[in-house]
């Protein structure tokens, strides 16, 4: 009965909010394809592409008054400030927080501490720097483009979600090609399937692990901005829960696996929203956890499973 | 977490550098018995040191509200000191509970332990208050809570607990007969944060709105990680928020605070919502019209058991000195702290110096005393004698007091 009616008006937030998980998802499957290890410290990369979009769009926004064509020069300009904080930051961790441990041969457990205490750092740290309270981003929007923008089935899409839906599938298609199609995507593979062995025919390892991080970065800081741009809004925890959420999304998909982030991702908020329709806000992680109990009951690896090394 | 753990075992250090400092007080309060000698240690120079603590939130979202409050205790005490009329010396100090009450007993672990504290403002938050005040009750040291509205804490039994405001059987009512009664609503959402103030305030709420004839739908929406210590997920509004429109409902009635509710009213405004918003004294914050944005927030309406004391000219005063303390201006239950903490001081004034734990607490259950929200008298259960619930509404970006709920 909850899904018949208004179906539409919970798909369209939960479509959306799976496109922000996939971004993020897709920091933690890529990172884990060359290095076999979850970064748990992806979720600040997240939150660090929002204070930067937070940070570059209030300071534009302050003396302009968004109008127009100048609304979606705003966006980008939003969504590349989110990419470049996001990137610089996961490629420092990289640097500091993995890359002397790998020279070291540490074991994996020594990873997952330096990666936790990494996050730890970074969540105090911004805590401490840009203020405890949350900030809303200086909105791009006119009055008028708050409104639908178009309808679905008698539901009305705003611009923020068709914002995200268009600049999460030009990221995921880009994304895609550079995996599948590009020398920096030939060498991500090729460590990936064999990290010592790609290392013998040339490719130099650590760069293409730091290259990793920073595309996941990239995507990771863009999500950071666009959530941080709806209701959400922009604090030191907001990368907490979206984080783990996108980290159950990357296995729910098959981690490792590209386009199984994507998928996963996307059923993850669809699934989270209608279970906010029929059930209740307070029900959502018990819907969605038990899905991913069930999912990993018939396929341990995932919905696309397990994938390393393969072009999706 | 880890930086809280890592906070807590610096904690003992402290804790213990204090004792060491203060142990002249500590032997006085660990004696116990009830001294006839009052007038002798007044006499020397060597007036004794008394602290009164603050414990609230000083930091997470919610920090705002604390520091409303921790400004407030300050200042009460400053002025105490500065009339020079006391038989004894008094030093603030605090704990910072982060409104969390997984993490107020360890807070309130910090006061019980230093010997030299004599009485407490707060804690703030009622979980935090609820985790706590057993460890409060044990140690025999009241706390005087400036903000924490739950109504189960007066049923905890516990002596030490006292507090200056209304609890939510006062404030959800009234709201609810505003609600209906004044705005006319007839079809209401109630939504709580699923903690333990907001669940039994949606639940107060709701039973007096259906008993006023309103149809009434409620709702957990457990808070956020990036708010407070919850367990939400912030994307969970904007499908709520969808929800409650094609409900139909007329007004939506938020029971938490204030960061929750902002991102609430966001959403609510993104899904075209435009029905009557309105939420409890955990909202009643300048920080909600900055975090849900001046043209969401305009029209909200706001209850609290806390009077605005911006018409009230025994207030002036307290306005300006907390002004220039804070270096902001005094907020939602800063007059309410002040009030409490001067209760306190009035108490351990008629005790004078020799005072102990266990005759504050037995000061508090007689005290009248006249602060600058209301006259400060207990029930035996620790509530304040006598309600008051007022309204506020947000207009043109400020909050403004619509006066009492039942005028």
């Amino acid at each position: 009965m909850c899904l018949t009616h208004n179906f539409w008006g919970f798909f369209v937030p939960g479509l959306a909010n799976g496109f922000l998980y996939a971004l993020i998802a897709l920091g933690y499957t890529l990172v884990y394809g060359v290095l076999q290890l979850i970064n748990f410290a992806h979720s600040e990369v997240f939150m660090s592409g929002g204070f930067a979009g937070l940070f570059t769009l209030n300071w534009l926004i302050g003396k302009h008054h968004p109008a127009g064509m100048s609304s979606v020069g705003y966006v980008v300009i939003g969504c590349v400030a989110g990419a470049v904080g996001g990137g610089v930051v996961a490629y420092l961790l990289e640097r500091v927080a993995y890359r002397p441990l790998r020279r070291r041969h540490a074991p994996k457990l020594a990873f997952l501490i330096s990666a936790i205490g990494a996050s730890y750092f970074l969540l105090n740290l911004a805590g401490k720097e840009f203020g405890r309270d949350s900030r809303p981003i200086a909105q791009p929007f006119t009055q008028t483009q708050t409104d639908p923008l178009f309808k679905i089935f008698g539901t009305g899409v705003s611009l923020y979600y068709a914002v995200i839906a268009v600049v999460a599938i030009i990221m995921l298609v880009m994304l895609d090609r550079l995996v599948n199609k590009t020398r920096l995507g030939q060498g991500i593979r090729a460590v990936a399937q064999d990290a010592d062995t790609a290392g013998l025919m040339g490719v130099d390892i650590n760069r293409v692990i730091a290259q990793t991080f920073i595309v996941g970065g990239l995507l990771g800081g863009a999500a950071g901005f666009l959530y941080g741009l709806g209701p959400a809004n922009v604090s030191y925890t907001m990368g907490f829960t979206p984080g783990l959420k996108a980290f159950t999304a990357a296995v729910l998909g098959g981690i490792g696996n590209i386009r199984g982030a994507m998928l996963g991702g996307l059923l993850l908020g669809i699934i989270e929203n209608l279970s906010v329709a029929c059930i209740s806000p307070s029900w959502v992680d018990v819907v969605s956890f038990f899905i991913l109990v069930l999912v990993l009951l018939v396929r341990p690896t995932g919905i696309l499973g397990e994938r390393l090394g393969r072009s999706a | 977490m880890l930086n809280r753990r890592v906070v807590l075992t610096v904690v003992p250090l402290v804790v213990a550098g204090m004792a060491l400092s203060a142990c002249g007080s500590s032997k006085k309060s660990s004696s116990g018995g009830s001294s006839s000698s009052g007038g002798s240690t007044a006499a020397g120079g060597n007036k004794p040191t008394f602290k009164i603590a603050y414990q609230g939130p000083l930091s997470g979202g919610n920090a705002q509200l604390g520091l409303n409050m921790k400004f407030a205790v300050e200042l009460a005490i400053n002025e105490a000191n500065a009339a020079g009329d006391l038989p004894f010396k008094l030093e603030y100090t605090e704990s910072d509970d982060q409104g969390d009450g997984k993490v107020s007993p360890t807070a309130a672990r910090k006061l019980i332990d230093d010997k030299s504290v004599i009485g407490v403002v707060g804690p703030a938050f009622s979980g935090a208050t609820k985790a706590a005040e057993p460890l409060f009750a044990d140690a025999k040291l009241a706390t005087v809570s400036p903000s924490a509205t739950s109504p189960t804490l007066a049923d905890g039994g516990w002596a030490s607990f006292f507090r200056v405001v209304a609890d939510d059987n006062a404030q959800g009512p009234a709201d609810a007969d505003y609600a209906v009664k004044k705005l006319g609503a007839k079809n209401i959402y109630v939504i709580d944060d699923a903690s333990a103030y907001g669940q039994p305030l949606s639940k107060a709420f709701g039973d007096q709105a259906k008993t006023d004839g309103a149809q009434v739908t409620s709702e957990s929406a457990p808070g956020t990680t990036q708010c407070q210590a919850g367990q939400g997920n912030a994307q969970q509004y904007p499908a709520l928020a969808t929800k409650i429109k094609g409900s139909g409902a007329d007004t939506v009635f938020y029971a938490g605070y204030y960061c929750d509710f902002a991102l609430l009213a966001k959403a609510l405004k993104a899904a075209g919502f435009s029905g009557n918003l309105f939420s409890d004294d955990g909202s009643l914050d300048p920080k909600y019209i900055e975090q849900a944005g001046a043209d969401v927030a305009e029209g909200t309406y706001i209850s609290c058991a806390c009077a605005d004391i911006s018409t009230n000219s025994a207030a002036q005063d307290f306005i300006t000195k907390f002004k220039a303390l804070a270096k902001f201006d005094s907020g939602t239950y800063s007059p309410e702290a002040f009030d409490a903490a001067n209760t306190i001081i009035s108490v351990l004034k008629k005790i004078g110096p020799s005072a102990t734990r266990e005759q504050v607490i037995e000061g508090l259950k007689t005290v009248d005393y006249k602060g600058i929200t209301k006259e400060v008298k207990f029930e035996s259960n620790g509530n304040i004698a006598g309600t008051s619930v007022y309204i506020y509404q947000v207009k043109g970006g400020k909050i403004t007091s619509l006066g009492l709920a039942n005028t």
